[in-house]
C-alpha cells in the first residue's frame, strides 16, 4: 500500500508574525520556515506504518512554489520515499488545494491519504474533508490513534465529547491530532542520503485543476490588545463593577 | 528567647517590614539548591522598596545582625544559605519592571524579576535578553548579577556582567549608590559595578538594575551530535566555530543523557549510545551543518546525529541538556563548577578525568559543561547509603587534588557558580594571597560590620 502524505510549508509556530502595516499580509520575511506540525505527524504515523510492514511506499506532496522543497527535502530525510512538488506561486485556497491533490491521487492511486488536521498559519481546517467528499471515499478526522488491517482503519479521533473510534473502509483520508504521535528526529546522515531520493516537480497549470477562490481576503488585522484588568478590594466591589457594566 | 526577642525588635523598629518566622518558611527560605548545610534562618523578610532595604541595613548595623540576601534560591554553592540565625532578605516581592527604552534598548529591574520573565518582557519588545540557563524560570536578575551568571550563551553573548549598565545598591554601611547611571560610556574612574556584579551579597544588597537589551538573532538550528571521545570533542568545536555562527557549545556524558531520559521520561535522541554528546545551537545553515557533521563524520569523529526542523524541536532538543541539573539533584550531587582557558580543555580534561577514575572509584561522576566557555561542571553522585556529612568529607579530600589540578592549569575553582560557603576555602587555588587580602579590604570598605551573607566568598579570619 502506498500512503500519500500532505505537508505545508509554514511560519514556525514560535515565530511570533507581525501584520504588515498596510494590512495586505502577515510578513514573514526572514522567519523561520518549518513543516506546518500537523502535517509532520502525518508523517510520522505514514512511516511508523512502512516500518510495522503495513505500508510499502510512502510519498510526501507538497503545493506551493520551489521553497517548499526545503520542508519535502525534510520530509525525505525523516524516511518518505520520494516527494512531490506542485510547482505554483499562487496560495491556494483548501477547495484548490483538495482538488490539486485528488488529480495527484489519480495517478499515484495510494491507498491511504494521510493530512493534518489544518494548517497553523490559516487553521482552516477543511482540505482532508473536501478531498475526502471529493475523492468520493470515507474519512476520519483528528486521529489520535490509528490501526490499519487489512482493507479498514480504525481511528480514534478526538471530538468535543471526548474520544469516538470509528472504522473506515480504505481508501480514506486521515486527518492528524496533536497527540497522535511524536515525530522523530531528522538524523543528520539522513539529509544526506535524502539528496539522492527522487523529488518531482509538476507544474500546476499541467494538472488542470480549477483555481476559483471562494474566499476573497479583505484585508488583515493584529487580534485586538486585551485591555489591562482591575484589581477590586472585595467581593461587594466586584459585584458592583460587575452591575455598572451591566454584567449583573 | 534570644531570637524572639530579636525578632520583636526588628518587628518593633520596622512595622511595615513583612516578616515570616514559621518552621516552613525558615525551611525554604534557608537555603538554596545546595543540601549540606541545615537552614537555620532568624526569620525572612519581604522588602517592597530601596527605601525599605536601606532602614532595614542600618537597624542591622545597630543589632549586629547577619543578612543574607535571597532570590530565587536556584544558587549551587550556599551563597544564599542561612544556617546561623541570620535574617534571610527575600527579594521576591520586588519584581517591577519599569523605565523600558526602545531608543537604547534598555530597561529598569527590580532585584526579584525572575530571568525568564525578562526575557519575556524584551520578546514583548521584539527585543532579546540572552543571558540563559537551567533556572531561569526560578533564578532572579539580583542572584544573576551578585553571582554574574553565565548559562548556555556565553560563547556568543558574554555574561550577565556585560548587559549590567547601571546598579543601585545599598551597600552594608546603609548608603544608597546609583552606579554607572546607565551609561554605556563612562570613564571617570573605578567602575563600583562591576566590584557588585559577582560580589554574592558580601558588599551590599542589589536592588534594582539597568539592563541591555539585545537584537533578537536569526532563526537558530539545533544538533544533538554523538560522539567517540573528548577529543573528538574538541576537535568537532574547531571546526563547528569556523562553519558555523555559534549561540551555544554544550557537552554531557552518556550517563548524564541516561538520568535525563529517565528523569523526564525522554525517548533516547539517537538510536545507539555513545560516550560523549554535544548540543550546539547556531544561526539556520543546514548546508554549513551538514559540512561540519561531513567532515566529522569522514574524521572518525562524529558517530551520529540529530538536527532540528522546527523550533518546537529545537526546544525538545534543549531538554537534553537542561534537564541535567534537575536529573541529579536527588543524588545530593558535589558540584564541581571549573573552568580554565579554552586551550586547556582537552589535556586539562584529561588529567582531571584520570585523577577523578582513581580518586572516586567507588562514586558516580557526571560530567557536562559549556565547553566553548573552557567551564566544565563535574558532579559527584552521592552514594544512597552514604550519610550526607561522610560523603562532603570524601569529595573535601580529593577536591584537593582537584584543585590543586586547576592552580596547575591557571583556571577557576568556580565559572559560574560563585564561591559561597561551599568552595571558599578553594579560593585560594584561583586567587593568590594579595589578591585575597585586597578582597577582604574591600569589603572592610563596603561592609563594616560585617552583616552582609558573612563567611560566604570568604571565610572568617
Amino acid at each position: 500500500m502506498k500512503i500519500l502524505v500532505g505537508i505545508k510549508r509554514v511560519v514556525d509556530f514560535n515565530v511570533r508574525v507581525r501584520v504588515k502595516p498596510d494590512g495586505s499580509g502577515v510578513d514573514t520575511d526572514g522567519a523561520k520556515m518549518s513543516i506546518n506540525p500537523f502535517d509532520e505527524i502525518a508523517l510520522e504515523e505514514a512511516l511508523r506504518l512502512r516500518e510495522a510492514g503495513i505500508a510499502s511506499e510512502v510519498i510526501v506532496i507538497s503545493i506551493g512554489d520551489s521553497s517548499c522543497q526545503q520542508q519535502l527535502r525534510t520530509g525525505l530525510a525523516m524516511g518518505a520515499d520520494r516527494a512531490i512538488q506542485v510547482d505554483t506561486d499562487i496560495h491556494l485556497q483548501p477547495l484548490a488545494a483538495a482538488r490539486t491533490m485528488l488529480a495527484v491521487i489519480e495517478t499515484e492511486q495510494p491507498g491511504l491519504v494521510i493530512l493534518g488536521k489544518q494548517a497553523i498559519d490559516d487553521d482552516n481546517n477543511q482540505t482532508g474533508q473536501m478531498l475526502a467528499a471529493l475523492w468520493n471515499r470515507p474519512q476520519a478526522t483528528f486521529a489520535s490513534k490509528v490501526v490499519v488491517a487489512g482493507d479498514t482503519a480504525t481511528v480514534t479521533r478526538e471530538v468535543d465529547a471526548g474520544l469516538e473510534t470509528i472504522e473506515v473502509d480504505l481508501p480514506a483520508v486521515i486527518t492528524t491530532d496533536l497527540r497522535l504521535n511524536t515525530p522523530r528526529f531528522v538524523k543528520l546522515p539522513d539529509i544526506m542520503k535524502a539528496k539522492r531520493k527522487p523529488l518531482e516537480v509538476i507544474a500546476f497549470t499541467e494538472l488542470a485543476v480549477s483555481n476559483d477562490n471562494n474566499i476573497q481576503i479583505d484585508h488583515y488585522a493584529p487580534p485586538a490588545v486585551r485591555e489591562k484588568g482591575i484589581m477590586v478590594d472585595s467581593a461587594a466591589a466586584l459585584v458592583t463593577e460587575l452591575k455598572s457594566r451591566g454584567l449583573l | 528567647m534570644e531570637r524572639i526577642n530579636k525578632i520583636q525588635i526588628l518587628q518593633k523598629e520596622l512595622p511595615d517590614l513583612e516578616l515570616l518566622a514559621d518552621s516552613r518558611s525558615l525551611q525554604i527560605y534557608g537555603q538554596d539548591w545546595t543540601r549540606f548545610r541545615q537552614p537555620d534562618p532568624l526569620a525572612v523578610v519581604f522588602p517592597r522598596s530601596v527605601d525599605q532595604v536601606q532602614a532595614l541595613v542600618k537597624f542591622a548595623r545597630l543589632e549586629k545582625l547577619a543578612l543574607v540576601p535571597s532570590g530565587g534560591r536556584t544558587g549551587l554553592s550556599g551563597g544564599a544559605v542561612a544556617a546561623s540565625c541570620e535574617l534571610v532578605v527575600s527579594f521576591e516581592k520586588m519584581r517591577k519592571i519599569s523605565e523600558f527604552n526602545p531608543l537604547e534598548a534598555s530597561l529598569k529591574v527590580e532585584a526579584g524579576v525572575v530571568t525568564q520573565a525578562l526575557q519575556a518582557y524584551a520578546a514583548e519588545q521584539g527585543l532579546f535578553y540572552p543571558i540563559s540557563f537551567a533556572a531561569e524560570g526560578s533564578a532572579q536578575i539580583g542572584g544573576n548579577i551578585a553571582t554574574n551568571a553565565g548559562g548556555i550563551r556565553v560563547l556568543r553573548y558574554g555574561l550577565t556582567r556585560d548587559w549590567v549598565e547601571g546598579l543601585t545598591v545599598v551597600t552594608g554601611a546603609g548608603e544608597v549608590l546609583e552606579l554607572n547611571r546607565g551609561l554605556i560610556k563612562n570613564a571617570s574612574g573605578y567602575d563600583l559595578r562591576h566590584l557588585f556584579i559577582g560580589s554574592e551579597g558580601t558588599l551590599g544588597f542589589i536592588v534594582a538594575a539597568t539592563i541591555r537589551l539585545a537584537q533578537p538573532p536569526p532563526p537558530q538550528t539545533v544538533m544533538l551530535l554523538a560522539l567517540e571521545s573528548m577529543p573528538a570533542v574538541m576537535s568537532l568545536f574547531h571546526s563547528a566555530k569556523v562553519y558555523l555562527k555559534l549561540s551555544a557549545f554544550e557537552f554531557f556524558s552518556e550517563q548524564a543523557l541516561n538520568y535525563v531520559c529517565q528523569h523526564r521520561q525522554l525517548p533516547q535522541p539517537l538510536e545507539n549510545p555513545a560516550p560523549f554528546y554535544v548540543l550546539c545551537e547556531f544561526d539556520s545553515d543546514e548546508e554549513a551543518a551538514l559540512a561540519v557533521f561531513e567532515q566529522g563524520f569522514a574524521d572518525g569523529n562524529l558517530l551520529d546525529g540529530v538536527i532540528s526542523q522546527s523550533s518546537a524541536q529545537a526546544e525538545e532538543l534543549w531538554q537534553y541538556r537542561e534537564g541535567i541539573s534537575e536529573s541529579i539533584t536527588q543524588f545530593t550531587p558535589y558540584k564541581n563548577d571549573l573552568s580554565v582557558r579554552v586551550s586547556k580543555v582537552p589535556e586539562f580534561m584529561q588529567e582531571l578525568d584520570q585523577l577523578v577514575a582513581e580518586s572516586y572509584p567507588d562514586f558516580e561522576v557526571i560530567w557536562f559543561g559549556h565547553i566553548g566557555d573552557g567551564n566544565l561542571h563535574m558532579n559527584v553522585l552521592k552514594p544512597e547509603t552514604m550519610e550526607v556529612g561522610e560523603f562532603e568529607r570524601s569529595c573535601l579530600l580529593v577536591n584537593h587534588a582537584v584543585y590543586q589540578l586547576v592552580e596547575k592549569y591557571a583556571g577557576s575553582v568556580s565559572a559560574e557558580h560563585g564561591i559561597g560557603l561551599l568552595k571558599r576555602n578553594a579560593l585560594r587555588f584561583c586567587r593568590s594571597q594579595a589578591e585575597i587580602n585586597i578582597l577582604r579590604q574591600v569589603k572592610r570598605v563596603f561592609d563594616p560590620d560585617n552583616i552582609m551573607n558573612p563567611g560566604k566568598l570568604l571565610n572568617d579570619e
